[in-house]
């Protein structure tokens, strides 16, 4: 399938495009909260005064693109978590009103699919609308049910993509599962940090997918995905994955890592570079952290590339000579769920 | 509770409540009608208002038409919490 518009909320300036400016965002701390457009000409005010965050940046990245583009026949998300905050508030006021009358908004919010449904009653999109929800698999299950339905043939323009918000239920229940840095740290320092955890990002990327390559930026072009593997595993997996796309490793010249800081899962990216001595190779959660569906701005900054937009030094990890048309994205989280996404230039 | 007070306060529960983001209490005329143009609100709202009346004011409405008669504005929002509620 072919991706021929994007569109990405992040904490970097990704909305306007200035992050290929050289406007990179620093941080410090283990939140990197997104940087949001003003929706104020996207989103009617008495729709935008109920939504919550994961919904915001959802609407806020797709209803751009379906104005642009709108004879999309279906919509496919990928979310951990969707509006977790509102899911939150809402448990919370079972409790605290004793099941007594509770307010519909947090609950209407709170549903994963929300975003999905938000983006189809706006656009008045009556067509194929799922919602995956495998945490950190989420983002390449929708890109592999978008791969089956153009396979059945009954449709030729998709809208697929990822979100994921913050909030401080979540980051409070998840801080005490391990998963951040206990000490301060700036996004510079965040790859070298060598400590346990890494910092919570958030943020959305969403695309339009074609099955014709007209006004294509470039081709997404396989996916694979899979969980708990063995040590040294990677590179076998990987090549494997290539083989099936008739790809050696020579032929990748881009590869983006989800490095995270978190030295109890970067060994992962490590032996798999090792592996393409001869690629560029790209990071990204140092931008924009860590979160289950990460991979799908991965892949939003992977088209950019294929596109040869000027991307940040903050960004490259290591450059060669070649110019990426291949790029492999190797992402996992919390070290138990791997994926793979195979893009190619035009 | 003077019915003034009550009214003001009612007019910022109903902002908290419905997060009406860029309007302030001074905005909300007493008379002002809570679902014509001006505030734009809509069904939705109307239960999120009757959740604000059963928390703050313990007044319960299970009788749609009854809600009807009440949720018009202000003035009448306010006289129906005076005769009801034991909390004001």
């Amino acid at each position: 399938m072919y991706i021929t518009d994007l569109y990405s909320i992040s904490p970097q300036k990704t909305f306007d495009n200035s992050i290929f400016e050289g406007e990179v965002e620093a941080f410090f701390g283990n939140k990197y909260y997104a940087i949001e457009p003003n929706y104020a000409e996207l989103i009617p005010k008495g729709l935008l005064r109920r939504m919550g965050k994961a919904v915001r940046l959802g609407i806020g990245a797709g209803m751009p693109l379906i104005k642009k583009q709108n004879d999309i026949d279906g919509i496919i998300l990928g979310t951990a978590s969707g509006g977790l905050d509102d899911c939150i508030k809402f448990l919370n006021q079972i409790v605290e009103y004793d099941e007594g009358t509770l307010t519909p908004t947090n609950f209407v919010q709170s549903t994963p699919n929300s975003i999905a449904g938000h983006l189809a009653l706006m656009s008045k999109n009556s067509g194929y609308n799922n919602t995956h929800m495998g945490m950190g698999l989420a983002f390449e299950s929708a890109i592999l049910d978008a791969f089956l339905l153009f396979e059945e043939g009954e449709v030729s323009k998709l809208l697929i993509g990822n979100v994921e918000e913050t909030s401080e239920h979540n980051h409070n229940i998840d801080t005490f599962a391990g998963y951040f840095k206990d000490t301060e740290i700036t996004s510079t320092d965040l790859l070298n940090s060598n400590s346990k955890g890494s910092v919570r990002g958030e943020g959305s990327a969403l695309f339009i997918v074609s099955k014709n390559k007209e006004n294509a930026i470039c081709e997404l072009a396989d996916v694979h995905q899979f969980t708990y593997p063995k040590d040294k595993d990677i590179e076998k997996r990987a090549i494997e994955f290539l083989e099936k796309n008739k790809l050696a490793p020579n032929d990748i010249d881009g590869l983006i890592l989800g490095f995270s800081g978190d030295n109890r899962y970067d060994f992962w990216y490590n032996d798999l570079m090792n592996s393409f001595p001869e690629a560029n190779v790209y990071t990204y959660k140092n931008l924009v952290g860590e979160y289950a569906t990460a991979s799908g701005f991965a892949t939003w900054l992977g088209a950019q590339i294929l596109n040869e937009k000027n991307i940040p030094n903050e960004a490259i990890y290591k450059k060669t000579n070649k110019s990426p048309k291949s790029i492999l994205i190797y992402n996992n989280y919390l070290g138990a769920q791997h994926g793979f996404i195979l893009m190619k230039g035009i | 509770m003077e019915v003034l007070e009550l009214k003001e306060n009612l007019k910022t529960q109903i902002i908290k409540y419905l997060n009406l983001l860029d309007i302030t209490p001074e905005e909300i005329k007493d008379d002002t009608p809570l679902f014509g143009e001006e505030l734009g609100l809509d069904s939705i709202d109307s239960i999120e208002l009757i959740v604000l009346l059963e928390r703050e004011y313990g007044i319960k409405i299970t009788n749609p038409t009854e809600g009807r008669k009440i949720l018009v504005d202000v003035n009448k929002m306010a006289e129906y919490i005076l005769e009801h509620s034991e909390k004001v």
